[in-house]
Formats: C-alpha cells, structure tokens, sequence
C-alpha cells in the first residue's frame, strides 16, 4: 500500500510536468524549413549550411527561444534537394502541406532556389534564401522571398567599386582597363557586365580577350595583353588557366597596377601553391573571409570551428545569419501567421550583435526582396613566410586592422 | 611587329614540343597501325616522373632526360609487350585491328585515375633553375626554358630521323611499316619491332614530358590537350611520317600563337581545325603522306 500511493504520486506528478511542458510547447513550436543539397555534387556546402543553422538555432533556443511568442522555440527540419530542381520542388510542397513549416530556407543551387520560391510564394509561405547568386530569384515580383547574400551582378559592381575606392585612397590614375576571362559561361556573364561598368565608367577597354580554358598554351594571350599595356586588368579563370596566365604575365614582366580576379580558379588553394610568389599583390574578390575586421567574428568562428572542425565560411556564415534573423522577424511579427510574418520581414533592419559577423552592417530588404547592403570583400594575396596570405582590404570598414594594401602593385 | 615576331618564335617553340609528342604517336600508328589513344597518358606519366625527379632530388631538369627517357622506353616497351600484344595477336589476320585502339583507351582512363588516386587533382608545378628566366631582346621576351626545349625536341626529332633511315633497327622498323609480311618473311622478328616502335614512341614523350617540367604544370588529366593536338598534328603531316609531325606541329604552334595576336583566341582554334580541313581537301595523304595505303 505505501509502495503503490508512492508510486502513483510520483507517477502523477510526473505526467502533471510533461503534460503542462507538453502542452506549452505544443502550441509554440516554429519549424523551420529547411531545403539544402545535403547529397550530390554540392553536398559540402550544403552541410555547412546546415551546421550553422544548428549552432545559431542551439544558441537562439538556450537563450530563451522566441520571447514574442512565450518563449517558443526554433526547430529545424531538413530535406535533401541532392541539388536537383525537381526534387527541391517536391520537397517545398511536403515542407508545406504536411509538415506545416511556418518558414523556408535553402537552397544554395540558383537552379533549385529558382522553382522552389515559385512554390513557396504560391502558399505565401515567407522564404529566406541565404545565398543562391541567380539575379533573377528576387526580380520576379515575388512578395515573399527573401535574399541575405550578394547577387550575381554585383560581383563586377563591387570589383568596379573597389577601383573607385583604391584609386580615391591611392590617388592613382586609371584610364585603360582589360579584360581576360575564359570563354564560358561564367566568364562571357562577368565580361558582359564588365562592359558596361568600364563604360560607365569612362574607362578605355584596350583588350577584350575570351581564351578556352583547356589552351595548352596561353602566352600568346599574355603577349597581347603585354602589347595592350592595360593599367587594371580584370580576370575570370578557373584553376589550371589562372595558373598558366599568372605565371607567363610575372615572366613576360607584363606590368600593370593592378590585377583584380573573380574568385574561381584565383581562389582555389592549388593556384596559389602553384603561382607562389608570382600571385603576389593580386586582388580576389569573394563573399566573407575569417579575417574581416567585425565583431564578434572571431568568437563565433573559434566555436563554430571547436564544433565542426572547420572554418565559418561565406555559405555558413549567411545560414547562420538567416536563423538570427528569423529570430528577429519573430520577436516583432509576435506571431506566425505567414502575412504577418512577411511583413516584419519586409520591415527589418537587422544591425550588429548577433549578425555582427556579417561583411557589412544591417541586414535590409529592398522592395524585391534583396538585401541592398549585402556586399562582397576583396582581399589581397601577399606573402608570408612560405605560403600566401588572403588579406581583406575592401570594404574600408572591414579591412584586417594595420594592413595597408598595395596599390598600384610594385613593377616587376 | 615586334608582337608579331614574338609570337612567331614562341609558336614555334612550343609547336615544336607538340610535334615531338605527335612523332611519338605517328611512329607507333605507321610501325603497328594502331592509334594510341594512350599517348597523352604516356606523356602524364613522363611529366609525373621528372616532376618527381626534380622535386626529390633537385637535379637539373634536363638531367632528367637521362632517367625519365629510358624509363618511358621501358613503360612504353612493356605496355605492348604485356598488355597490347595479346589482343594484338588475338586479332592478328584482321587488317585495323579496332580492340587494340579500344584497349589503348582503357590504358588512358586506367593510367589518368590511378594518377589521380596517387597524386591528387592538384596543379603542381616545380621550381627549377631556369623556372620564369627570360632573354630579353629589344623589348621581347623569349622563355629560355622554351628555347632549350625547343632546341631539345628538334635535335631529337632529326636523329630519330637518321635513326630509321640509317641504323639496322630502323631499317627493320621502316620494313615492318611498308609490309609486315614480307618484312617478316626476310627474318625480322614482327613483335620485337612493336616492342620497340611502342618504346621509341613512348620515349619521345619522355622527352617532351622533360623539357615540358619547367615551365609547365602536372596534373592527372595534362596529356588529354596534347593527345587532341598530336592527332590532328599527325594527319596533318601525313601518317607515318615524321619530319611530317615536326613540321605540322611548328605550323599549329605558328597558327595557334600568331593568330591569336589578330583575333580572339577562342577563335585560333577554329584556324587550326580550319586548315586542318583544307589541307586533307587538297591533299588527303597530309603534307608528307605518301600516296599509299596504310
């Protein structure tokens, strides 16, 4: 008889705290979406993806959760895109219909994000795109999808701009410019934008030169290039012709004040262990460095790192800023009805603390849905010892503290 | 002009070095008939040998003509007589034996991935003493890697010359290629000579691979450029013939580096492919092709 009253004394106090802890949560859940190739080709990044939003969530919930809606927690649901539209499309759907997602993110893949949006603006369901470049997510009149990353036309934007702004800071004269890109896709899209900024610009273009990027040889480019004598040259590689190019133009003494690339082949690791001292001085432009001078980078980084065993890089950094960012839309939405979510998304202005980390200050949505702050850095590769430094020196603001880039780079 | 003449002797140094590669390949398709898809693999394995060659031991890069061309003589010798030579008996009476073509391409894919798992996919490139040297000349710049490999592969190609028209065995070479039968009926030993042929093949491209280090970089993939070269490079020059594949090399060079001073580059290679196809219009046999058939 003792022994049953106790046990069923502890049995009902024990149903009386799940249930009330049951039933407070039940009601304040936000699930969260999230689309991303966690198989296939893109899987990688997909993953960094995914890390970070567990860290951000992890953080976000410690601290009390959502306190606009009682303390409601964050929960993330993940479904694999493998990378593939039609799969994305799929998933969006059962995101949607049976899993009642309040909000979507993803995808990454341009190619992905493009349709699944589709899905989400036909539901109304908000959607937060971290980073997929393809111009054309956010120029659709959609009134529920929302950009945090640069989009593809701002890489040359921003390459322009920086030449604005070393030229202002050096007081250097530019007057010729020259472009040199593989004949690709990707090359023949900067190039296409380049034109136009270097005529917006008033700038002369002396070489307009697309190349294969399977050339066993590329001096003769490099001659051309020699002749032109540009002041600024603009490149668009991958890994094998970046080398090649790099290499001829220090041997040709091809002298220029500046070379600015387009991340690609300039960024891969194998480049600047193949182009050494060579590689030296020249600009590559990209999404986020771990050195940019912000707040809180470091921190976060450290943990993120102790975490996962590898850097914060620009597609994790934007997934991590997308979970504080729902976070705060939340807080002011008070409450998950998808039309009123929209509009606190429509309204933010998300600035330092938690998305201090960022390459610049607020996160603010313009009327398509695009963050108009988002930008790009531009770092300088110099020497250090045996390797090669990837030093941030554009935008001003987030330049690594004491550095002074070179500019024009020292002839050779 | 001075572009001009810059790009000139640069064509011609570097379509030197493809002419050599195609030697390789010409020599091998008139000896056994058989197109060796492999070829540009053999000159990967070449690159890879005297990369490591000079990363190891930092020796001299053209030193390591003396070890890598001797052990691209023996690869080369020991793929026919290992590997080729029993479908190529298997299909003896037939007169093109297509497996064997089919099999040389199996050896290509085999030979890039195993490189790929051993080496990785990265680019590598190796410092050595004439690594980035120029010679400057009134205001043009000539790499002195290009000019001494220029100068090697040219060498090469006139005593790989004289060596058939004049030593036993390239006597025999040249017999087998004009007629198996009756080249064997007067008593030369028909396999011994596809060992041989396939050797000599394989050890130009150790040549080219030597003089290619040290300006140049290795990856698992480097022969496929020069591989679709050398094929056009050989029909070019008349199959078979190999002051035919020098000379075809230099004038793709010359295209392919003085055109691209007047168009775009994207563009010189619808130049080279262009007079590739006038050529076999007006002369099928290629520059140096003899009237005959193969």
């Amino acid at each position: 008889m003792r022994w049953s009253s106790k046990f069923m004394a502890a049995t009902a106090a024990l149903t009386l705290t799940l249930g009330t802890a049951g039933f407070g949560s039940a009601a304040e859940v936000v699930k969260i979406g999230n689309i991303e190739p966690l198989s296939g080709p893109s899987a990688a990044v997909g993953i960094q993806g995914q890390k970070a939003r567990e860290m951000a969530v992890e953080e976000i919930n410690a601290a009390g959760g959502i306190k606009a809606l009682g303390g409601a927690k964050l929960q993330l649901l993940y479904s694999d895109s493998k990378g593939d539209p039609t799969v994305g499309v799929t998933e969006a759907e059962r995101m949607i219909n049976s899993e009642k997602v309040h909000l979507l993110t993803g995808c990454w893949n341009s190619a992905v994000t493009y349709p699944t949006t589709q899905v989400a603006e036909r539901y109304g369901i908000p959607f937060i795109v971290p980073v997929s470049v393809r111009d054309t997510i956010t120029e659709r009149g959609f009134k529920n999808i929302f950009r945090i990353a640069a989009k593809d036309s701002w890489w040359t934007r921003d390459q322009f701009q920086f030449l604005k702004d070393m030229q202002k800071e050096f007081g250097t004269d530019v007057k010729k410019v020259a472009f040199v890109y593989e004949n690709g896709d990707w090359g023949t899209g900067f190039a296409e934008g380049w034109r136009k900024l270097a005529k917006a610009a008033g700038f002369e273009v002396v070489l307009d030169e697309p190349y294969p990027s399977t050339a066993s040889d590329l001096t003769p480019v490099v001659i051309k290039l020699k002749r032109a004598k540009p002041d600024v040259v603009f490149m668009t590689s991958n890994a094998a012709d970046a080398i090649l190019l790099t290499n001829t133009m220090a041997e040709m003494k091809v002298n220029v004040k500046a070379i600015i690339s387009s991340g690609g082949g300039h960024a891969d690791p194998s480049f600047i262990a193949a182009a050494g001292k060579n590689a030296e001085y020249l600009f590559d432009i990209v999404e986020w460095e771990t050195d940019l001078n912000r707040p809180g980078l470091k921190a976060t980084n450290d943990k993120f790192k102790a975490k996962n065993g590898q850097n914060l890089n620009g597609e994790s950094v934007d997934a991590y800023a997308a979970m504080y960012l729902i976070k705060d839309v939340l807080e002011r939405s008070k409450s998950l009805d998808p039309a009123k979510i929209r509009e606190a998304l429509a309204a933010t202005k998300l600035c330092g603390g938690d998305v201090g980390l960022l390459a610049y200050d607020c996160i603010e949505f313009d009327q398509t849905g695009q963050n108009k702050n988002a930008s790009l850095v531009v770092v300088q590769l110099r020497k250090n010892g045996n390797s090669m430094d990837r030093i941030t020196v554009w935008p001003k603001n987030v330049r690594r503290a004491g550095y002074t880039p070179v500019f024009p780079q020292p002839a050779k | 002009m001075l572009g001009f003449i810059e790009s000139l002797l640069n064509g011609i140094l570097m379509g030197s070095i493809y002419g050599l590669t195609a030697v390789g390949l010409t020599l091998i398709f008139g000896v056994m008939k058989v197109i060796n898809f492999a070829h540009g693999s053999i000159l990967m394995v070449g690159m890879y040998a005297a990369y490591w060659c000079v990363k190891l031991t930092g020796m001299n890069p053209y030193l390591t003509l003396l070890i890598v061309v001797p052990f691209l003589f023996c690869f080369g010798y020991a793929l026919q007589r290992y590997v080729i030579k029993p479908i190529f008996d298997a299909e003896k009476d037939v007169r093109e034996p297509i497996t064997v073509i089919i099999v040389t391409t199996g050896i290509w894919y085999v030979l890039d991935n195993l490189a790929m798992i051993f080496f990785g996919a990265e680019y590598r490139v190796v410092q050595t003493s004439v690594t980035g040297k120029m010679i400057e000349f009134h205001e043009m710049y000539f790499s002195v890697a290009k000019l001494i490999g220029g100068g090697i592969t040219l060498l090469c190609g006139v005593y790989l010359f004289w060596f058939l028209k004049h030593s036993r065995t390239g006597k025999a070479i040249r017999a087998t290629s004009l007629d198996r039968e009756a080249a064997t009926l007067m008593g030369v030993n028909q396999s011994q000579i596809y060992n041989i042929a396939f050797g000599l093949g394989s050890a130009c491209c150790g040549v080219a691979a030597c003089v290619l280090i040290p300006f140049y970089y290795v990856y698992p993939t480097v022969g496929v450029p020069f591989d679709i070269k050398a094929f056009v490079i050989v029909v070019l020059g008349g199959l078979g013939s190999i002051p035919g594949a020098i000379l075809g090399g230099i004038i793709i060079g010359i295209i392919e580096t003085v055109g691209a001073q007047f168009m775009a580059a994207t563009w010189t290679e619808l130049l080279v492919y262009g007079f590739f196809l006038l050529v076999l219009f007006v002369k099928p046999s290629g520059l140096f092709g003899l009237r005959q058939d193969y």
